[in-house]
């Protein structure tokens, strides 16, 4: 899962800031009219962006300001795990493969950026061949070979040097790929010695796998892929100047203060239909205060906000309540999902029935109520999957969204089918510093009293909550905590970069766990390894939906709502809409009026 | 009087060398305390669902899993001496003093701290330029009309000065004067270099806001010294001799009253200097406090021990500044 | 009689407080001449130093409520401007106070310090002629190396040096009056009588008229022509030092005077105190003040709880005294105390503590 980063300081501004927004007039604060300029007849309203292009243009200039509260992991292509850097990063990087510049599902599919086409598997599908676009130059007029990608996936194998990208190549690729160091330990024997990646010329790329992997094509849309000359790295500050192919480059960079990109000349628009070069000048301030970044983005001193995660609790009752602001804004379904785990390993979770009561005893309305409601918190969820990912399946098998308040007399019937008819203790898991989970965990202590079940509610810092808490199973087994809060938002939108690291058995680890519920289904297992030799897109996302269905048979996870944010799109800026893929407006496309 | 000042330098490199263990041990033991181990220590610095092996790597990298004393002597030896830190495909030199590499984005502390301090500066300064300005001249003022309608109103606004949060009152500034009526729109630090007016122009607010709060509690001593100041014999010889009024009070009165006034004002420079963080987390100053904030939130030891260390240097090199100067003002304190 | 150069007349100090009208100082009247020296005598609370702090107008700005008549060398000073009075102050009148340490700047050198009260007075003098000046005075008050004490700092002085700071600082202008607010009271025994004789030797040498406040009979006795003695706020003897000391004619100075410890009397005879404690300002008893306190009161028939005694010439004593007591009366009961005898028809009618005003 991509990582989001919620500033705790929000409460801090939140009283104060939520008086003076009641007390503010309601007129419109943004500088420029809200017209369009060339292209669709009606003008945007609430949601546009979530199925149309809102403010299509193709006008050039202007500077695109991106505000943010936090700071990335790194800018560096081939060691970041942020959902926003990796929809940014195709401003100054090319992976083989992306996500295709249209609304709604359509931005699911797929289509090559660096590559020429999609990979073509081989060998029962354990070989996948790419060709690379020719004639693609960097910032400095070097061009671009195979011989690069290969090295750009080389490079993430030293986690000692970039230690924050996914995991993927060193799980699934073949060859020396268990033992490989990366490229700069021995760097006269390491470098190009990944067997696992051929280049036999300077355009072709051949991966060789462990195992069959049909979901190749969405792993390279990671930026992992995006290729980096190997005389030009320098390992962990190469985030300070990374060499483009894409439409921009980096001019300044003050670490985790402020970065300004300029237009790339080396980059040829035609070879790459994917990425839009329309402002003069980007422009990323980081480490904002969250609520002074979405009164900039209603003042019009910034136009987008980086982490896309949608606007505080302040903006939101400001814009809910202006119609000229709430026509400004959209709440798409994001894709993520907030959910509860079950842990299978703590007593009485360990016998089905007792799991299954919970499903019956959550009370799903107050549960909605604590994450923002129907519009700002999202639609009561049934499913591990949200709707917007690829394989999801409308089911409902404990009657979530028809008994919204929970059915407490069928989970105290499930109570003494486990054995457990007076009820039991057991601990919560949450992290403290998100107010939804906080609340969310108070209202489900709440509901499961109402059946006998005594809890007690352990509140951690998000930033520990994995790898020392919830995502360690010893500590939950020894402290007797058998329900943990937490979320998640597909890697790629489809089943797989949703359900594998939730839900599959292998995923376990005795540290930064994300495989809470502690699920090592053997159903689920063969599954996922079904799917993964199945090339045809349609069969195998209709494994996915097994697989969900499956999951929630085990009564694992017990889903909350599928997440919704609350949108803000400044009038000035043009090329609006939501993208499945990456959960968050397209970035790569946005342009400015030039009002 | 130089004896005096080596002798404090010394003392200071011994107090930090103290606040620098002191860091050092509350970053391991407390979590250790906890029950956690260096390997999920290890996990926080990196990406989500690593593996067991990327975890190890990353331990090793960063030496999380040397005994502490060794951790702590490679920490001083880099302080004196330099350090190199395995980056990529070389080794890098990082040059004393070497407070390390960021565990997070494995980049040198030093520089990424050092440019922090002129936003952190400039904050400073200007703030307390306009309280020590601003709230002695109504101390004086409340003090010489004590009594009167001004001393009680000032007296009260100083009573909320002190009592209002920067986090209230900075929201509140931003709201009315940048967003509801933008005087100032769009407020983002600018070098000093880069545009003097505009860089003034953008800290207008912070430094009111901070001004503020100190101004508050200057005014307040600043009326008490005062009116201790203007009942001692000195000021009725001073009439005696038929000095004018104006002249007793203010080479007589307010010299005296300022001494206090001008160490306690001392102090709180250095403190401000280590990093005004409300402030600039209001503001989104990307100063030593927000750099804090960002070092705590990411339980990034190298840069937590730094801007620690530089904050106690600043509050350190603070008190020797206003104990020398205490001497200057005050002959009585003379060596 | 010759030109006064200070004359009080009937000088009223009331001041308004929440707690009613404090009269401190409830019609005194004197005069001084040049070379004379009046020594002020009185407790704490009589009223002796806020007169003084009145003839410098030093309580401008507080609530005070003067009236009456002050003349120095004939200029009225009770009504002029305060901008004239202070041209005065520190040029033709000054004044020394009691604690030398807390009434000198600490942070200014002597030097500068008695240099700005030359300069304030004398703004045509340089910076040069002033510390020439400054450094001519400390050598004359017995500044031992003046030249470099000049830039001396207080706290660096003895207690007596700094009294002698003090008085260098008040006559560097020749003011034609010094007014010294318990000199020495501050100091040990053997440097009170250093800084008596200098004050007595600047005053010869300077013709300065000097009035000299003191609870202390004994530094009265040494330096003073006249003596004034003052009680709640107003004067009840007023002579001659000869005349005092050789035939006080009230009981509150026989009270004084019998509290003295004397070397002229046998070792074993018994101090014999003032009972009571002084009056409150507020609610000053009616008829004599002192009659609350007076052993001798019940025997003027009850005139002295009723009617205020005025100040004049008393027979035998050669002097003013405001009391009730018959001159033969007043003759025979000091003759007994001074022998060290109290009849018994007066001893102990006072209890102890005094009376609640």
């Amino acid at each position: 899962m991509r990582r989001r980063r919620l500033y705790g300081l929000a409460a801090f501004g939140a009283a104060a800031a939520l008086t003076l927004a009641a007390c503010s007039s309601s007129g419109s604060s943004s500088s420029s009219s809200g017209g369009n300029t060339s292209g669709a007849g009606s003008a945007p309203a609430f949601n546009s962006g979530v199925t149309s292009v809102v403010n299509p243009s193709t006008h050039k200039g202007g500077t695109l300001t991106f505000d943010w509260r936090a700071a990335p992991d790194s800018f560096d292509p081939g060691n970041t795990y942020y959902a926003a850097v990796w929809n940014f990063a195709r401003f100054y990087s090319t992976a083989l493969m992306t996500f295709k510049n249209c609304p709604g599902s359509c931005g699911k599919t797929l289509v090559p950026a660096l590559a020429t086409a999609p990979g073509v598997a081989s060998d029962n599908g354990l070989t996948w061949t790419y060709h690379i676009k020719s004639g693609v130059k960097y910032q400095d007029g070097t061009p671009v070979t195979s011989k690069d990608v290969k090295y750009a996936i080389e490079r993430t194998f030293d986690r000692g040097v970039l230690p924050n990208g996914p995991n993927y190549f060193a799980n699934l690729l073949g060859g020396n790929a268990k033992t490989y160091p990366g490229p700069y330990k021995d760097r006269a024997k390491n470098l190009m010695g990944l067997t696992a990646i051929d280049t036999p010329d300077a355009t072709t790329v051949v991966f060789h796998l462990k195992a069959p992997f049909s979901d190749m094509d969405y792993l390279l849309t990671i930026p992992q892929s995006a290729p980096v000359p190997p005389d030009k790295d320098t390992g962990a500050s190469y985030q300070t100047h990374i060499v483009s192919t894409g439409p921009y480059k980096f001019e300044s960079y003050q670490l985790n203060k402020a970065a300004v990109l300029v237009p790339n000349t080396e980059w040829n628009a035609s070879q790459f239909p994917t990425v839009s070069q329309l402002p003069s000048k980007l422009v990323v301030n980081m480490n904002m205060n969250p609520n002074d970044v979405d009164n900039r983005l209603l003042a019009g001193d910034a136009q987008v906000d980086f982490a896309g995660t949608g606007v505080q609790a302040a903006a939101r009752a400001k814009i809910l309540s202006n119609p000229t602001l709430k026509a400004q804004s959209d709440a798409p379904i994001t894709g993520f999902g907030w959910f509860f785990y079950i842990d299978s390993q703590v007593a009485p979770f360990t016998n089905l029935a007792c799991r299954q009561a919970i499903q019956y005893a959550a009370n799903h309305l107050t549960l909605q109520n604590a994450y923002g409601g129907p519009v700002a918190g999202g639609a009561i969820g049934s499913t591990v999957m949200p709707p917007t990912v690829a394989g999801y399946q409308n089911f409902d098998l404990y009657e979530a969204t028809t008994k919204t308040q929970g059915d407490p007399a069928k989970a105290k019937q499930l109570l003494q089918t486990c054995g457990q008819p007076n009820g039991f203790s057991t601990g919560i898991a949450y992290r403290s510093d998100r107010p939804t989970e906080t609340q969310g965990a108070q209202a489900l202590q709440q509901a499961l009293s109402a059946v006998g079940i005594k809890t007690t509610l352990h509140g951690y810092p998000s930033a520990t909550y994995f790898t020392n808490f919830a995502g360690v199973p010893k500590y939950m087994s020894s402290h007797n905590i058998g329900i943990a809060f937490g979320g998640w938002g597909a890697d790629w939108p489809d089943g797989y970069g949703f359900l594998s690291q939730l839900v599959s058995g292998p995923s376990i680890v005795p540290a930064g766990n994300t495989n809470i519920g502690m699920l090592n289904d053997p159903v689920v297992n063969d599954l996922f390894t079904k799917a993964a030799g199945i090339t045809d897109e349609a069969q195998r996302n209709a494994i996915w939906g097994q697989i969900d269905r499956q999951v929630m048979k085990d009564s694992v996870i017990v889903p909350i709502v599928y997440a919704k944010a609350l949108i803000y799109r400044p009038p000035s800026l043009t090329n609006v809409y939501f993208n499945q893929a990456y959960q968050l407006n397209n970035y790569a496309v946005q342009g400015l009026t030039g009002g | 009087m130089v004896t005096f000042i080596i002798r404090r330098l010394i003392g200071t490199i011994f107090l930090l060398i103290v606040v620098s263990m002191i860091t050092f041990a509350i970053f391991f033991l407390i979590p250790r305390l906890a029950g956690q181990n260096t390997y999920q220590l290890a996990a926080q610095y990196v990406g989500r669902n690593p593996t067991r092996d990327a975890i190890l790597q990353v331990e090793r990298q960063l030496g999380l899993a040397d005994p502490l004393y060794l951790q702590y002597g490679r920490f001083l030896r880099g302080i004196v001496f330099g350090a190199h830190y395995r980056t990529g495909p070389t080794d890098t030199y990082c040059p004393p003093p070497c407070f390390g590499y960021s565990f997070r984005s494995q980049l040198p502390v030093w520089p990424q701290m050092i440019s922090s301090v002129p936003v952190t500066l400039s904050l400073a300064i200007g703030a307390s330029v306009l309280w020590l300005i601003g709230g002695v001249s109504i101390g004086v003022l409340s003090a010489l009309r004590r009594g009167t309608l001004f001393d009680r109103f000032s007296m009260a606004v100083a009573l909320a000065g002190v009592s209002l949060p920067i986090f209230f009152t900075g929201l509140v500034a931003l709201e009315l004067f940048s967003y509801k009526w933008p005087i100032f729109p769009n407020v983002q630090y600018v070098p000093f270099t880069d545009n003097p007016l505009l860089w003034a122009r953008n800290l207008v607010l912070p430094w009111l806001v901070l001004a503020f709060l100190y101004a508050a509690l200057y005014a307040r001593l600043t009326r008490a010294g005062m009116l201790e100041t203007m009942s001692e014999d000195y000021i009725r010889t001073a009439r005696a001799k038929g000095l004018p009024e104006r002249r007793v009070i203010f080479k007589h009165g307010l010299r005296a009253a300022l001494t206090p006034i001008v160490t306690i004002f001392g102090m709180d420079l250095g403190l401000l200097l280590g990093g005004a963080i409300i402030t600039e987390v209001t503001f989104s100053l990307h100063g030593l406090g927000l750099f804090t904030v960002q070092a705590i939130n990411n339980q990034d030891l190298p840069e937590i021990l730094g801007v620690t260390m530089l904050a106690a240097f600043f509050i350190v090199i603070a008190n020797l500044v206003v104990d020398i100067f205490y001497a200057v003002l005050d002959p009585r304190v003379r060596f | 009689m010759p030109d006064a150069l200070l004359e009080v007349q009937d000088l009223r100090v009331h001041f308004r407080t929440q707690d009613g009208l404090v009269k401190a100082v409830d019609g005194v009247s004197y005069s001084l001449e040049r070379g004379r020296t009046l020594g002020i005598v009185g407790e704490s609370g009589s009223g002796k130093s806020v007169t003084s702090l009145a003839i410098m107008g030093l309580h401008h700005g507080s609530s005070a409520q003067i009236s009456g008549h002050i003349r120095l060398d004939g200029e009225e000073l009770v009504g002029a401007p305060p901008a004239r009075v202070r041209e005065l102050r520190g040029d033709k009148m000054a004044m020394i106070f009691q604690d030398p340490l807390s009434s000198l700047h600490p942070y200014f050198p002597v030097g500068a310090q008695i240099v700005e009260a030359y300069r304030v007075h004398h703004p045509d003098a340089t910076k040069k002629q002033a510390r020439q000046r400054a450094v001519d005075m400390l050598g004359r008050v017995g500044i031992p190396e003046p030249a470099v004490r000049v830039d001396d700092y207080p706290h660096q002085f003895s207690g007596g040096m700094r009294q002698r700071v003090m008085i260098a600082m008040a006559l560097c202008n020749d003011p034609g009056l010094l007014i010294a607010d318990e000199p020495t009271t501050a100091l040990d025994v053997t440097v009170q009588a250093q800084i008596l004789d200098l004050i007595s030797d600047l005053q010869a040498e300077f013709g300065s008229a000097v009035v000299i406040i003191t609870h202390d009979l004994g530094v009265v006795a040494e330096l003073s022509d006249d003596i004034l003695v003052m009680y709640a706020g107003r004067v009840v003897e007023y002579g001659s030092a000869a005349s005092i000391f050789a035939h006080p004619g009230h009981p509150y100075t026989w009270g004084l005077l019998a509290s003295m410890p004397r070397m002229d009397r046998e070792r074993l005879t018994r101090l014999v105190p003032i009972p009571g404690t002084p009056p409150s300002l507020i609610r000053v008893p009616p008829g004599c003040p002192f009659h609350p306190r007076c052993r001798y009161g019940h025997l003027n028939g009850g005139r002295s709880e009723t009617e205020v005694p005025e100040l004049r010439a008393a027979e035998g004593t050669g002097h003013l005294v405001a009391c009730h007591l018959t001159a033969a009366e007043r003759t025979k009961q000091w003759a007994l105390l001074s022998a060290g005898q109290v009849p018994d028809d007066v001893k102990e009618t006072v209890p102890q503590g005094g009376v609640e005003a």
